[in-house]
Protein backbone atom coordinates (compact mmCIF):
# COMPACT_ATOMS: atom_id res chain seq x y z
CA UNK A 1 0.00 0.00 0.00
CA UNK A 2 2.41 2.82 -0.96
CA UNK A 3 0.83 6.40 -0.83
CA UNK A 4 2.40 9.89 -1.88
CA UNK A 5 2.32 12.08 1.17
CA UNK A 6 2.12 15.79 -0.80
CA UNK A 7 4.27 18.09 1.65
CA UNK A 8 3.09 21.75 1.70
CA UNK A 9 6.09 24.13 1.68
CA UNK A 10 5.89 25.39 5.49
CA UNK A 11 6.73 22.20 6.52
CA UNK A 12 9.58 20.90 4.25
CA UNK A 13 11.73 22.18 6.05
CA UNK A 14 11.25 18.95 8.14
CA UNK A 15 11.35 16.45 5.03
CA UNK A 16 14.79 18.14 3.33
CA UNK A 17 12.71 20.14 1.47
CA UNK A 18 11.14 17.06 -0.53
CA UNK A 19 7.28 18.46 -1.66
CA UNK A 20 5.88 14.75 -1.44
CA UNK A 21 7.23 11.95 0.46
CA UNK A 22 6.02 7.89 0.03
CA UNK A 23 5.11 5.85 2.73
CA UNK A 24 3.47 2.09 3.16
CA UNK A 25 0.19 2.82 5.20
CA UNK A 26 -3.63 1.21 5.45
CA UNK A 27 -5.22 4.43 6.70
CA UNK A 28 -3.85 8.03 7.12
CA UNK A 29 -3.43 7.96 10.57
CA UNK A 30 -0.75 5.09 9.63
CA UNK A 31 0.62 7.33 6.96
CA UNK A 32 0.96 10.21 9.31
CA UNK A 33 2.55 7.91 12.09
CA UNK A 34 5.21 6.70 9.04
CA UNK A 35 5.69 10.00 7.74
CA UNK A 36 6.92 11.09 11.81
CA UNK A 37 9.35 8.04 11.95
CA UNK A 38 10.85 9.24 8.26
CA UNK A 39 10.65 13.38 9.73
CA UNK A 40 10.51 13.06 13.46
CA UNK A 41 8.43 16.67 14.82
CA UNK A 42 6.47 16.98 12.14
CA UNK A 43 3.36 15.06 12.92
CA UNK A 44 2.74 17.05 16.02
CA UNK A 45 2.41 20.18 13.31
CA UNK A 46 -0.44 18.48 11.84
CA UNK A 47 -2.46 16.57 14.87
CA UNK A 48 -3.12 17.21 18.22
CA UNK A 49 -1.46 15.29 20.94
CA UNK A 50 -5.04 13.14 21.06
CA UNK A 51 -4.24 12.34 17.38
CA UNK A 52 -6.88 14.70 16.03
CA UNK A 53 -5.92 16.82 13.30
CA UNK A 54 -5.88 20.26 13.86
CA UNK A 55 -8.04 22.48 13.34
CA UNK A 56 -6.17 24.70 11.02
CA UNK A 57 -4.74 21.66 8.81
CA UNK A 58 -6.73 20.33 6.25
CA UNK A 59 -5.64 16.82 5.13
CA UNK A 60 -7.29 15.47 1.45
CA UNK A 61 -7.06 11.70 0.16
CA UNK A 62 -7.18 12.58 -3.42
CA UNK A 63 -8.76 15.90 -3.25
CA UNK A 64 -11.22 14.93 -0.39
CA UNK A 65 -10.99 16.47 2.67
CA UNK A 66 -10.82 14.09 5.10
CA UNK A 67 -13.19 15.80 7.09
CA UNK A 68 -16.16 14.74 5.13
CA UNK A 69 -14.44 11.05 4.91
CA UNK A 70 -13.61 8.73 8.48
CA UNK A 71 -10.88 11.69 9.66
CA UNK A 72 -7.60 9.86 10.37
CA UNK A 73 -9.29 6.04 10.05
CA UNK A 74 -9.81 7.33 6.29
CA UNK A 75 -8.46 3.70 4.21
CA UNK A 76 -5.59 4.61 2.16
CA UNK A 77 -5.59 2.54 -1.26
CA UNK A 78 -2.31 1.99 -3.22
CA UNK A 79 -1.57 4.68 -5.22
CA UNK A 80 -3.43 7.08 -3.21
CA UNK A 81 -2.44 10.51 -2.80
CA UNK A 82 -2.58 12.25 0.66
CA UNK A 83 -2.28 15.99 0.65
CA UNK A 84 -1.89 18.50 3.51
CA UNK A 85 -2.46 22.12 3.89
CA UNK A 86 -2.53 24.49 6.44
CA UNK A 87 -5.11 27.55 6.91
CA UNK A 88 -5.23 30.66 4.85
CA UNK A 89 -7.25 33.04 6.87
CA UNK A 90 -7.00 36.57 7.89
CA UNK A 91 -9.15 39.78 8.00
CA UNK A 92 -9.45 43.03 9.15
CA UNK B 1 9.87 44.55 -4.75
CA UNK B 2 7.69 42.65 -6.40
CA UNK B 3 5.90 42.82 -10.27
CA UNK B 4 2.39 41.27 -11.53
CA UNK B 5 1.31 41.82 -15.03
CA UNK B 6 -1.78 45.08 -15.20
CA UNK B 7 -4.12 42.11 -15.71
CA UNK B 8 -3.90 40.02 -12.94
CA UNK B 9 -3.74 43.51 -11.21
CA UNK B 10 -6.74 44.37 -11.92
CA UNK B 11 -7.90 40.58 -11.41
CA UNK B 12 -7.50 41.07 -8.03
CA UNK B 13 -9.34 44.46 -7.85
CA UNK B 14 -12.53 42.93 -9.26
CA UNK B 15 -12.34 40.12 -7.27
CA UNK B 16 -12.51 41.95 -4.31
CA UNK B 17 -15.17 44.48 -5.58
CA UNK B 18 -17.20 41.55 -6.99
CA UNK B 19 -17.22 39.56 -3.26
CA UNK B 20 -17.41 43.19 -1.56
CA UNK B 21 -19.21 43.91 1.20
CA UNK B 22 -17.12 40.28 1.93
CA UNK B 23 -13.55 39.68 1.70
CA UNK B 24 -12.25 38.22 -1.27
CA UNK B 25 -9.26 36.06 -1.20
CA UNK B 26 -6.96 33.29 -3.40
CA UNK B 27 -3.28 32.44 -4.19
CA UNK B 28 -0.48 34.16 -5.92
CA UNK B 29 1.65 32.01 -8.46
CA UNK B 30 4.88 33.40 -10.12
CA UNK B 31 8.21 32.72 -10.63
CA UNK B 32 10.73 34.72 -8.17
CA UNK B 33 9.59 37.78 -7.54
CA UNK B 34 7.08 37.72 -10.09
CA UNK B 35 3.44 36.86 -10.21
CA UNK B 36 2.19 35.30 -13.43
CA UNK B 37 -1.07 34.45 -12.27
CA UNK B 38 -4.03 34.81 -9.43
CA UNK B 39 -6.08 32.43 -8.56
CA UNK B 40 -9.18 32.93 -6.89
CA UNK B 41 -10.39 30.84 -3.88
CA UNK B 42 -14.26 30.99 -2.41
CA UNK B 43 -14.23 32.34 1.13
CA UNK B 44 -15.62 30.36 3.79
CA UNK B 45 -15.50 32.36 6.89
CA UNK B 46 -18.77 31.63 8.48
CA UNK B 47 -17.77 27.89 8.56
CA UNK B 48 -14.41 28.74 10.81
CA UNK B 49 -16.20 30.41 13.52
CA UNK B 50 -14.40 27.92 16.50
CA UNK B 51 -11.04 28.53 14.33
CA UNK B 52 -11.44 32.37 14.75
CA UNK B 53 -12.73 32.00 18.29
CA UNK B 54 -10.32 30.35 19.73
CA UNK B 55 -7.38 32.23 18.55
CA UNK B 56 -9.14 35.48 20.03
CA UNK B 57 -9.79 36.59 17.05
CA UNK B 58 -13.42 37.68 17.45
CA UNK B 59 -13.95 41.02 18.91
CA UNK B 60 -15.99 41.02 22.44
CA UNK B 61 -19.89 40.62 21.86
CA UNK B 62 -19.48 39.83 18.17
CA UNK B 63 -20.90 36.69 16.74
CA UNK B 64 -19.38 35.21 14.03
CA UNK B 65 -22.51 33.33 12.18
CA UNK B 66 -23.85 34.78 8.87
CA UNK B 67 -27.27 35.56 10.43
CA UNK B 68 -26.35 36.21 14.02
CA UNK B 69 -27.11 40.01 15.11
CA UNK B 70 -23.54 41.54 15.03
CA UNK B 71 -21.81 38.89 12.52
CA UNK B 72 -18.61 39.65 11.44
CA UNK B 73 -18.30 37.36 8.65
CA UNK B 74 -17.88 40.52 6.42
CA UNK B 75 -14.35 40.80 8.27
CA UNK B 76 -12.80 37.68 8.27
CA UNK B 77 -11.95 35.06 5.00
CA UNK B 78 -10.86 31.25 5.57
CA UNK B 79 -10.07 30.10 2.31
CA UNK B 80 -12.09 26.89 1.09
CA UNK B 81 -9.92 24.36 2.44
CA UNK B 82 -10.32 21.99 -0.84
CA UNK B 83 -10.95 25.11 -3.11
CA UNK B 84 -7.45 26.14 -1.68
CA UNK B 85 -5.89 22.59 -2.54
CA UNK B 86 -6.96 22.10 -5.75
CA UNK B 87 -5.43 25.98 -6.42
CA UNK B 88 -2.49 24.90 -5.21
CA UNK B 89 -2.50 21.24 -7.37
CA UNK B 90 -3.20 23.84 -10.28
CA UNK B 91 -0.29 26.10 -9.44
CA UNK B 92 2.18 22.85 -9.40
CA UNK B 93 0.45 21.68 -12.92
CA UNK B 94 1.15 24.93 -14.37
CA UNK B 95 4.66 24.93 -13.69
CA UNK B 96 4.70 27.88 -11.62
CA UNK B 97 5.42 28.35 -7.69
CA UNK B 98 3.70 29.01 -4.91
CA UNK B 99 4.20 32.86 -3.99
CA UNK B 100 1.48 33.92 -1.10
CA UNK B 101 -2.43 34.95 -1.12
CA UNK B 102 -4.36 38.24 -1.77
CA UNK B 103 -7.23 39.50 0.24
CA UNK B 104 -9.41 42.48 0.29
CA UNK B 105 -10.23 44.90 3.10
CA UNK B 106 -13.57 46.00 1.98
CA UNK B 107 -13.77 48.89 4.42
CA UNK B 108 -10.23 49.21 6.09
CA UNK B 109 -7.23 50.13 5.02
CA UNK B 110 -4.63 47.89 2.70
CA UNK B 111 -2.21 46.97 5.93
CA UNK B 112 -2.15 43.49 7.82
CA UNK B 113 -4.39 43.57 10.23
CA UNK B 114 -3.55 41.76 13.81
CA UNK B 115 -5.86 38.63 12.56
CA UNK B 116 -3.61 39.12 9.24
CA UNK B 117 -0.02 38.77 10.89
CA UNK B 118 -1.13 36.02 13.40
CA UNK B 119 -2.83 33.61 11.15
CA UNK B 120 0.15 34.25 8.09
CA UNK B 121 2.58 32.42 11.01
CA UNK B 122 0.97 29.24 9.09
CA UNK B 123 2.97 29.97 5.72
CA UNK B 124 6.20 31.97 6.55
CA UNK B 125 7.95 34.31 4.61
CA UNK B 126 5.38 34.20 2.29
CA UNK B 127 4.02 37.38 0.10
CA UNK B 128 0.63 38.70 1.17
CA UNK B 129 -1.27 41.39 -1.08
CA UNK B 130 -3.97 43.30 0.22
CA UNK B 131 -6.32 45.39 -2.06
CA UNK B 132 -8.08 47.99 -0.01
CA UNK B 133 -11.95 49.36 -0.93
CA UNK B 134 -12.46 51.81 2.14
CA UNK B 135 -12.64 54.61 -1.13
CA UNK B 136 -14.46 52.86 -3.68
CA UNK B 137 -13.46 54.87 -6.16
CA UNK B 138 -9.59 54.58 -5.86
CA UNK B 139 -8.55 50.88 -4.72
CA UNK B 140 -5.29 50.94 -3.09
CA UNK B 141 -3.26 47.09 -3.24
CA UNK B 142 -0.23 46.75 -0.96
CA UNK B 143 2.00 43.80 -1.03
CA UNK B 144 3.62 42.97 2.18
CA UNK B 145 5.38 39.71 4.02
CA UNK B 146 5.50 38.96 7.97
CA UNK B 147 8.87 37.73 9.01
CA UNK B 148 8.77 36.59 12.40
CA UNK B 149 5.69 38.94 13.04
CA UNK B 150 7.27 41.64 11.67
CA UNK B 151 5.87 43.20 8.74
CA UNK B 152 7.50 44.49 5.61
CA UNK B 153 6.55 45.94 2.71
CA UNK B 154 7.24 45.49 -0.94
CA UNK B 155 7.07 47.38 -3.64
CA UNK B 156 4.87 46.52 -6.54
CA UNK B 157 5.29 47.01 -9.99
CA UNK B 158 2.93 46.72 -12.53
CA UNK B 159 3.36 45.85 -15.84
CA UNK B 160 1.90 46.62 -19.08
Amino acid sequence: MAVTILIPAPLRRFTEDRASVQVEAKTVGEALAKLDELYPGIRERICEPDGRVRRFVSIFVNGKDIRSLQGVETPLADGDEVGIIPAMAGGR
Amino acid sequence: MIRIPREQYEAIVAHARQEAPREACGLLAGHGDRIEKVYPVPNRAELAVEFFAERGLIPPGRDYRPDAPGAIAVERFFMDPEEQFRALRAIEAAGLEHLGSYHSHPATEAYPSRTDIELAAFWPNMLLMICSLADPARPVVRAFRVVDGRVQEEDIVIEE
